[in-house]
């Protein structure tokens, strides 16, 4: 929020909803306060929190009542999914997508500059697809385990593994139809795959063939002879019926005829077992590989998995009409291993049976009655029969999410990615869906004039940066994904910026950071200078010089300045300048700086010299000061109430015993300096300086005899 | 803030090591290797903020070296003290008089903590705090703890010292007090009566408590022509060569001051010149004397070479730079890398704190 | 729209508390009550968000009715309105003490009319005000002196009404709303929205004023109501932030329901924007209290009578909907 939200897309799988009744969520705010509420008020905080103040009607005092007089709450507003996961491995995935996510997007650049080819046939391009997607793919969990064998304990059917997040499992169908070109031919292989790995997160509220094993295998512990119990085959046959050929066969041989003691007797029927369960372990796979602890034979093209298909196909149908079933005495052994015949050779009741939901079903017609299904528009066809056989009674966001990849509809796939599995997938999943696919492109990348311009997936990734936007540790990954964003992504940011805790040194530094990264000029300087106002009015004085001084804002800098002024003209004792020194250190002596504040630094060396003359009677020490004196009347910045302290600080330099220490052309200006400040007296803004009425005349007097002797020199 | 576009800032053949990285849950605010007294043990100090619960604590892990091909090392918590407010600095010392690691810390509220931990069995003993009221005001932005005391340093403009040991626990003395005129940010002792402190501007301010009221020797590197200046954010000071203060901080500034030579330092990197390399071009948060690399140029070795340092960068690098010498980076992470430590026993070791919640581990062979 | 909702109280209020208020980065609020006494609340660190009184005032004799903060490029400060209608600034600074002080910097007495509303806008490094009167006057003030909130200057002051030549006999105003245009570019033209809630059906609609640079005033470029609902009173505005639009989004809240409203960005010749009304919602049953747009302008959220707060949000199709709903409960 704000998204792409769809309340209404069930049934029309539309992006945007138009029933005028759709009714908005409605949600408590607890703020814990005794009625009467008198009045709310709100404030957006980071990111989309929002903050709502709930003030109490004020009472008339009743002595003990200290019942608080409101309270204001936080409602964070960032749709992060259903709450699978909690907010620190929210976190982990936001941090993790940054770089995959950056590099891709580089790449787009540079693949759309360098050549106007077709994505399509860029093999070097779907190259970058997969590495992405790999990369975003291990964020979301550790690697897949899929049901299997345990060597440990002979009754172990399942393994325990940690149960997979539906995130990841969204995310790996959108790999399997989107990014990975490879997989394209054996789509219904894969899709079994990614039933086995995630068949458990089915089991919400119906039961599925993996909690139907997780039944079986709990009272397979306590049981003698399986085969006497029905729910024995009824598991083998599901677990063939989905694929699960590894474990079809591991139950198989927990059949009592394996027994030492029984072998004699029951030489038949333990035949018959063992001739299924090779049959299964051969089953013809049309797919490159399989894992190593996985059954069948793999084929990798058709005609080679026609001929297998047939010849094993005619070996089920050879070993079903056999006649070795009429001597097999067991009858629950004889059904049971007839029913598992039937499904290897797709009797579509017997398929039916073993499996409890639609995608259970669809896998098992993938894999015994129509292998070579291929094309979306066939696999949509058959996944509507298979619902119209097992219906759904409730939404599932993972089956919602395959009907949208099946049924071509890439606005139900997006709406499906926004309800279930929030912005971050949005943006993320976004890339896989326009990676190849041009009706996504169209949706995705189109410029909408009721957006302000901007397109769906622009749209998106402003909603994502955002929700980054909402946390103190993730709103410095923002900028990556709004610089992405050609048209509004950098007026966010902006917003973003301004709005930091810039009091605090780490935040303004790492604000500043990111402003010479996306050449933010201006805010960089806006945030200098609420920075610097701040620490110059809360006693930091030397910190708000700097950081005006960063912003080179030369207004304030020149009110500023005024102040300092006045503050160093007061301190005129030597030992109260002393605490200066260090902010004036700071402001430099380079001329032209705002506010003429390098005078101070010019004002300091002067009384430096100054102070080196008054403890000796060095002439040297003298000329130098004398020299201080001369630059600092000349310069045009030394505010001119400076003009009459400096002069009469200097007394002893004009009437200095040994020599004149001033030439002619020097005085002279010394007294045209006096000229003006007496000139100066009758304007209305004039300071007067802090000293006795007698000192210009001292001054005056002073210079005068400098003159004199000066000019006797000459 | 980091991910641009590698610099093309060329840097030398790094020599391998061995790198884990390793979420946390929570932010890291600083971290050290807690000085140890046997092989056996060693240990790993957070200061730590979780997010969720707005709480921060100071925490000891247990680091154990892993083989080449084990598993990646778990960090077993071993003790978590929590504190009031979050972390700004901090520093560990081993003192003689005592065989268990003093810990200094420094919060964001202006107080000042000491602790003691058990390297032994990675236990943390609260010991002390500083929290009056005319100690600091604001942040405390940097500390350092030696046997002559903790001195802290802040935004406000004090220097104020902490004496440690001998039950005294607990009073200050004002150093020195800029009344806010000049903001420091980071101190470094020198010598038991000398130390330096830096601050905005890249100044750096000598001090000698025999000479109060004033800093004896200043030095403000205006290298930086027209307006953008920047802050010291750290300082070292070798135990060999008392007279050279290394510090390090905004755009990718670090430099070398010598006292004998004051008004020119020795730039060893610094964004956008040509006369040295800069690994970085944001903000170097810390700076370290690195005792693991050995100068490349042995025949060079002279006094006045300053020797390598490692520095870590708000643009996500850790680095071994050296005068005159391409710098050899360890790590070019997508994010911060606010602070690290060299392992001052094991120095081949280096942990560091990164942006997004984890800390990596560098064994370098 | 499933969401995942973290709720939580993060500052508790005092007895008889009446307004409270954020400062741009919502790491201070400021709380009035009805003995005139202002209450700051800080955080600790940046990234927490439990927050702690740290400052506690008396402003005025009589109850506080809204607080306003300053830009943060003029300091630490807020503007209250009282209930007598005076209107005082208060900063905090730290002078020879070390500690924080909050103060009085500047009173606007009650010698006219009530103030009704204020709202502060920033042009070319310039802190301007706002403020609207109980008698239907719009007076806007300037600082000259960027550091210091003492010296406030009276800039303009004329009527909300379109026609400047027009007079009103004594009118009376219930209450009145302002909004800056949040955008601050260098060349952004300073703007602001008001509506107001009076006896006086030319004043009440609300106007978009610009700055006139070469004539030195301000004139209305815009009027947000249909032709028959012109004299309908205003209970609220607020002008959404702008990230790259290529026109103005500005929320009105009247008797008829809130209206979402597309402004032009260029003049016609007379001089006036063009507008659009995109929406009428429902908004609240009530009186709507308080409009606030987040930061991209995409979520407006309201509070009004009824005491709730609803978000509302256009679909792609641009069509403004109601997304959710807060109910506040025990």
């Amino acid at each position: 929020m704000p998204g792409m939200t769809s309340d209404s897309g069930d049934q029309n799988n539309s992006l945007i909803p138009h029933s005028p009744n759709a009714q908005p969520i409605t949600y408590p705010l607890h703020h814990g306060l005794k009625p009467p509420i008198s009045r709310l008020s709100l404030s957006w905080a980071r990111g989309n929190t929002l903050r709502v103040t709930v003030l109490r009607l004020p009472q008339p005092s009743s002595g003990g009542d200290e019942e608080a007089g409101g309270r204001v709450v936080e409602v964070k507003l960032s749709n992060n999914g259903d709450g699978e996961l909690d907010d620190a491995q929210w976190r982990r995935i936001a941090y993790g997508s940054v770089t995959p996510f950056a590099l891709l997007q580089s790449r787009k650049n540079s693949v759309s500059t360098l050549s106007k080819i077709s994505s399509l046939d860029n093999r070097e391009w779907w190259q970058y697809i997969m590495e992405y997607n790999k990369e975003i793919n291990s964020l979301l969990g550790g690697p897949k385990l899929s049901p299997g064998f345990a060597i440990e304990d002979p009754k172990t059917v399942l393994k325990a593994v940690k149960k997979p997040t539906c995130l990841k499992a969204a995310w790996e169908l959108m790999e399997i139809f989107y990014a990975d070109q490879q997989s394209q031919s054996w789509i219904p292989e894969r899709l079994l795959d990614w039933l086995a790995d995630y068949n458990c997160l089915l089991s919400g509220t119906q039961p599925t063939v993996h909690s139907k094993l997780v039944d079986f295998q709990k009272e397979l512990v306590a049981q003698q002879s399986v085969e006497d119990h029905p729910k024995y085959w009824e598991a083998i046959s599901s677990a063939v019926a989905i694929g699960w050929l590894d474990i079809g066969v591991k139950l198989l041989r927990l059949h009592g005829s394996y027994d030492f003691d029984q072998l004699g007797s029951r030489e038949t029927e333990n035949g018959l077992v063992e001739a299924v369960a090779v049959l299964i372990s051969k089953m013809p796979r049309l797919r490159p590989e399989l894992e190593p602890d996985k059954l069948g034979e793999c084929y990798k093209t058709k005609p080679d998995f026609m001929k297998a298909w047939e010849k094993w196909r005619a070996q089920i149908t050879k070993l079903d009409c056999s006649g070795f079933w009429l001597q097999c005495e067991h009858h629950r052994t004889r059904d049971g291993l007839k029913s598992i015949l039937q499904i290897m050779l797709g009797n579509s009741t017997g398929l039916s049976n073993a499996t409890l939901q639609w995608m259970e079903l669809y896998i098992a017609h993938f894999l015994y009655i129509r292998p070579f299904t291929s094309g979306l528009e066939s696999m949509y066809n058959l996944a509507q029969k298979c619902m119209q056989i097992k219906p759904v009674s409730d939404h599932h966001k993972l089956t919602g999410l395959l009907i949208g990849i099946l049924g071509e509809n890439p606005e139900a796939v997006l709406v499906e990615c926004s309800r279930s599995f929030g912005s971050w997938m949005m943006v993320h999943a976004g890339e896989l869906l326009t990676a190849g696919n041009i009706q996504a492109e169209l949706l995705l990348h189109e410029q909408r004039k009721l957006l302000g311009g901007i397109c769906i997936e622009e749209l998106n990734r402003l909603i994502y940066a955002q929700v980054l936007c909402s946390h103190a540790l993730t709103w410095q990954i923002a900028p990556i994904y709004l610089s992405s964003c050609i048209k509004q992504g950098m007026g966010l940011l902006e917003t973003v910026l301004c709005k930091q805790a810039l009091q605090h040194n780490q935040i303004l530094l790492k604000s500043l950071e990111i402003c010479r990264l996306y050449e933010l000029d201006s805010i960089s300087s806006n945030i200098m200078k609420i920075t610097g106002v701040h620490d110059w009015k809360h006693g930091k004085k030397g910190s708000g010089v700097f950081w005006l001084q960063q912003a080179q804002d030369e207004v304030r800098l020149n009110r500023i300045a005024k102040q300092l002024f006045d503050f160093v003209g007061k301190s005129v004792s030597d030992e109260s300048f002393k605490q200066w020194e260090g902010l004036i250190e700071l402001l430099g002596s380079e001329s032209g700086s705002a506010g003429g504040l390098e005078f101070l630094n010019k004002y300091r060396d002067f009384r430096r010299s100054l102070h080196q003359v008054y403890s000796g009677m060095d002439t040297d020490a003298a000329k130098k000061a004398a020299e201080a004196l001369i630059s600092l009347m000349k310069n045009p910045s030394t505010p001119q109430r400076f003009w009459l302290p400096i002069l009469f600080d200097s007394l002893k330099l004009f009437n200095w015993s040994e020599r004149p220490l001033l030439n002619v052309s020097q005085t002279n200006l010394l007294l045209n300096k006096l000229q003006e400040l007496s000139m100066a007296k009758l304007q209305p803004d004039f300071v007067d300086a802090d000293l006795a009425p007698e000192a210009l005349n001292s001054v005056r007097i002073a210079i005068a005899t400098n003159l004199g002797r000066a000019i006797l020199e000459e | 803030m980091a991910l641009t576009i590698p610099s093309p800032q060329p840097t030398s053949q790094s020599p391998p090591f061995q790198l884990r990285r390793l979420p946390q849950d929570h932010y890291i605010d600083a971290l050290r290797w807690l000085p140890q007294l046997s092989a056996l043990h060693r240990h790993i100090l957070l200061a730590t903020f979780d997010s969720d619960t707005s709480s921060s604590s100071l925490q000891i892990l247990t680091y154990t070296p892993s083989t080449p091909n084990s598993q990646p090392p778990n960090l077993p918590l071993q003790s978590s003290y929590p504190t009031s407010s979050r972390i700004t600095s901090l520093k560990t010392l081993l003192t003689p008089q005592s065989p268990k690691p003093l810990i200094a810390a420094s919060t964001i509220s202006g107080s000042l903590l000491f602790l003691t931990a058990d390297s032994v069995n990675g236990s943390l003993d609260f010991g002390f705090s500083v929290t009056e009221k005319g100690f600091h005001r604001g942040p405390i932005s940097g500390i350092d703890a030696s046997e002559n005391g903790s001195l802290s340093v802040g935004e406000d403009g004090r220097i104020n010292l902490v004496r440690i040991g001998n039950g005294e626990g607990g009073s200050f003395q004002r150093v020195f007090d800029s009344n806010g005129l000049v903001s420091y940010s980071a101190v470094k002792w020198a010598s038991p009566f000398e130390f330096v402190t830096g601050g905005l501007g890249y100044s750096l301010h000598w001090w000698d408590q025999r000479r109060p009221g004033g800093p004896v020797s200043q030095f403000k590197g205006n290298w930086s022509s027209g307006a953008t200046s920047g802050i010291v954010h750290s300082i070292d000071i070798h135990p060999s060569r008392k007279h050279t203060c290394l510090a390090g901080g905004s755009s990718g500034t670090v430099f070398a001051w010598d006292l004998r030579w004051q008004q020119q330092p020795i730039i060893l990197s610094r964004a956008g010149t040509t006369d040295a390399y800069s690994p970085s071009e944001s903000e170097v948060w810390e700076v370290q004397y690195d005792n693991y690399t050995h100068s490349s140029n042995t025949r060079n070795f002279s006094s006045s070479r300053v020797l390598p340092a490692m520095i870590c960068s708000e643009d996500g690098i850790l680095a071994v730079i050296e005068q005159n010498e391409v710098p050899m980076e360890l790590l070019a992470e997508p994010c911060a890398v606010n602070s690290f430590d060299i392992d001052k026993q094991n120095p081949s070791d280096v942990i560091c704190s990164l942006e997004w919640e984890s800390i990596a581990i560098l064994t370098r062979s | 729209m499933e969401e995942r909702e973290m709720e939580k109280a993060i500052v508790t209020l005092d007895k008889d508390s009446t307004c409270t208020a954020w400062n741009y980065n919502g790491q201070r609020l400021a709380a009035g009550s009805l003995n005139g006494t202002l209450a700051i609340y800080d955080s600790k660190d940046p990234a927490s968000s439990s927050f702690t009184c740290t400052s506690r005032f008396k402003v005025h004799e009589t109850g506080i009715l809204k607080i306003v903060w300053v830009p943060p490029e003029f300091g630490d400060a807020v503007a209250c309105i009282c209930s007598d209608g005076s209107l005082s600034f208060w900063e905090e600074v730290v002078e020879d003490a070390d500690i924080p002080q909050w103060k009085l910097c500047k009173c606007f007495d009650r010698n006219s009319s009530p103030v009704l509303d204020i709202h502060f806008g920033v042009f070319a490094a310039c802190l301007k005000l706002v403020a609207a009167y109980s008698d239907g006057h719009v007076k806007v003030f300037e600082i000259l002196d960027p550091l210091d909130l003492t010296n406030w200057q009276l800039q303009a002051e004329f009527n909300n009404a379109i026609e400047s030549t027009s007079k009103f006999g004594g009118p009376s105003c219930l209450s009145a709303t302002i909004s800056w245009n949040p955008q601050r570019g260098e060349f952004q033209q300073s703007s602001f929205v008001l509506g107001f809630n009076s006896d006086t059906p030319q004043l009440n609609s609300s106007k978009v004023w610009e700055f006139d640079q070469d004539h030195q005033r301000w004139l209305p470029v815009a009027e947000l109501a249909l032709p028959e609902d012109k004299g309908d009173q205003v209970f609220a505005v607020a002008w959404a932030p702008n990230i790259g639009r290529p026109y103005e989004v500005i929320a009105v809240a009247t008797c008829k329901g809130i209206s979402i409203w597309h402004v032009g960005s260029n003049p016609d010749p007379n001089g006036r924007l063009s507008v659009e009304r995109v929406a009428l919602l429902s908004g609240h049953n009530g009186e709507v209290w308080q409009m606030e747009w987040d930061m991209s302008g995409m979520t407006l959220a309201t509070t009004g009578g009824d005491g709730v707060v609803k978000l509302w949000q256009s679909n792609l199709n641009g069509a403004w909907q109601e997304q959710a709903l807060f109910e506040p409960t025990c």
